[in-house]
């Protein structure tokens, strides 16, 4: 397998830092860089800190909003936006990630299908939960290990990471997902 | 009912422009053995994702009306997606289950539980989800289907079918990416025609 992903997922590692307007509502930002992407199908599951991005997509009359039971569901809804020739997006907790690890590799090797994962990227160094550490430690090589490229944002929304994961996306015809971390959904209020 | 006289009695209530997606599994090759002409995406692996599948082909496609041709098998393994299309509430999508109560291509083992897939529809909040008696005549699946097509979808019909042995095909030629592109491709010429086939 090509193992580049590992590359490209560490590579990208700090290229959310730079260029951001400070204390702009990362939700909003997130929400704009998604449609600019020309995505409106948002399919979702929730998570704490995807609250705010979540209420923000609910109250965008132009996003159609799915709600699913399970993460591989959402996973599906936006390959079906993509088989209409479209992109769709998923936003959820990173460990949805590994409920839908199937769909994901279906999706990418089988059927070449893209889309766009927004993801908590819980368990890391910003998150003081004991239960969410495996998660951060888990779900970056597992990803590796299904070729499923991701970025991670850090240290606030970067809007111009979600535009370009959405192209890389388009142009791999593959699912791509981005790890954000708590300041990234959050903002200030992560502080 | 035998699953290919199923797949005949949907193809005869669809219009041209009605598009099929089919799970993996019986169903699908079902389908394809009844060759009726609309454009079929057959959605393959992973098992029990193409109803999410054809929800979000559904809410892309608002405009066209399309059908899901589901195994109850490939249902049975993702049942909380009956709430996920419930609460999106496509008005474009129906979905017909071939229920043999068994995983045919896997050799015929059967499914856990004792499913009433209609009902656990409805239990989701789908406004119709019906399901004719196991020995439902061809007129009465028929009527059944209409039915299905009259209402606001979502909706279902879950229609008990015959065990019959279904081994694994052939390997096919192409791969599902290329019959994405292919299937994809067809679309695109729908649009410059205006829309329409």
């Amino acid at each position: 397998m090509n193992t580049g992903h590992a590359t490209t997922g560490h590579a990208t590692t700090g290229h959310a830092t730079t260029g951001r307007p400070p204390g702009r509502d990362p939700a909003a930002l997130l929400l704009t860089a998604l449609r600019d992407a020309d995505i409106s199908v948002v399919a979702s599951l929730p998570d704490s800190w995807l609250s705010p991005l979540l209420t923000a997509v609910d109250a965008d009359a132009r996003m159609r909003h799915v709600k699913v039971t399970r993460e591989d569901d959402a996973l599906g809804v936006a390959a079906g936006v993509a088989l209409a020739g479209g992109l769709g997006a998923v936003v959820c907790q990173n460990a949805g990630l590994l409920v839908g690890a199937n769909a994901l590799a279906g999706y990418t090797h089988l059927h070449e299908l893209p889309l766009l994962v927004v993801a908590a990227q819980r368990g890391d160094v910003d998150d003081g939960f004991y239960y969410q550490a495996y998660k951060g430690r888990v779900v970056p090589p597992v990803l590796d290990a299904l070729g499923v490229p991701y970025h991670r944002m850090r240290g606030g929304a970067d809007p111009g990471l979600v535009t370009a994961a959405a192209g890389q996306a388009r142009l791999h015809r593959r699912p791509v997902v981005l790890l954000l971390d708590r300041e990234s959904l959050l903002g200030e209020a992560a502080r | 009912m035998r699953r290919l006289t199923l797949a005949r009695t949907v193809a005869a209530a669809l219009t041209a422009d009605d598009i099929v997606i089919c799970s993996l599994g019986s169903a699908g090759r079902a389908w394809r053995e009844a060759a009726a002409p609309n454009l079929t995406y057959y959605a393959s692996d992973p098992m029990g994702m193409a109803p999410s599948l054809a929800l979000g082909f559904a809410l892309a496609r608002p405009g066209d009306r399309v059908t899901l041709i589901e195994g109850d098998g490939d249902l049975a393994m993702n049942l909380g997606v009956l709430a996920a299309i419930a609460g999106a509430a496509p008005p474009n999508l129906r979905v017909v289950v071939f229920a043999n109560g068994r995983y045919e291509t896997g050799g015929g083992q059967t499914l856990a539980g004792r499913l009433d897939l209609a009902a656990a529809a409805k239990a989701c909040g789908w406004e119709r989800a019906e399901s004719p008696p196991e020995d439902a005549g061809e007129a009465d699946v028929a009527d059944a289907v209409r039915r299905m097509y009259a209402a606001g979808g979502p909706a279902m019909v879950v229609q008990a079918v015959e065990p019959e042995a279904s081994p694994y095909p052939e390997a096919g030629r192409w791969s599902q990416a290329e019959d994405k592109a292919v299937f994809q491709r067809e679309l695109a010429a729908r649009e410059q025609l205006g829309g329409r086939s």
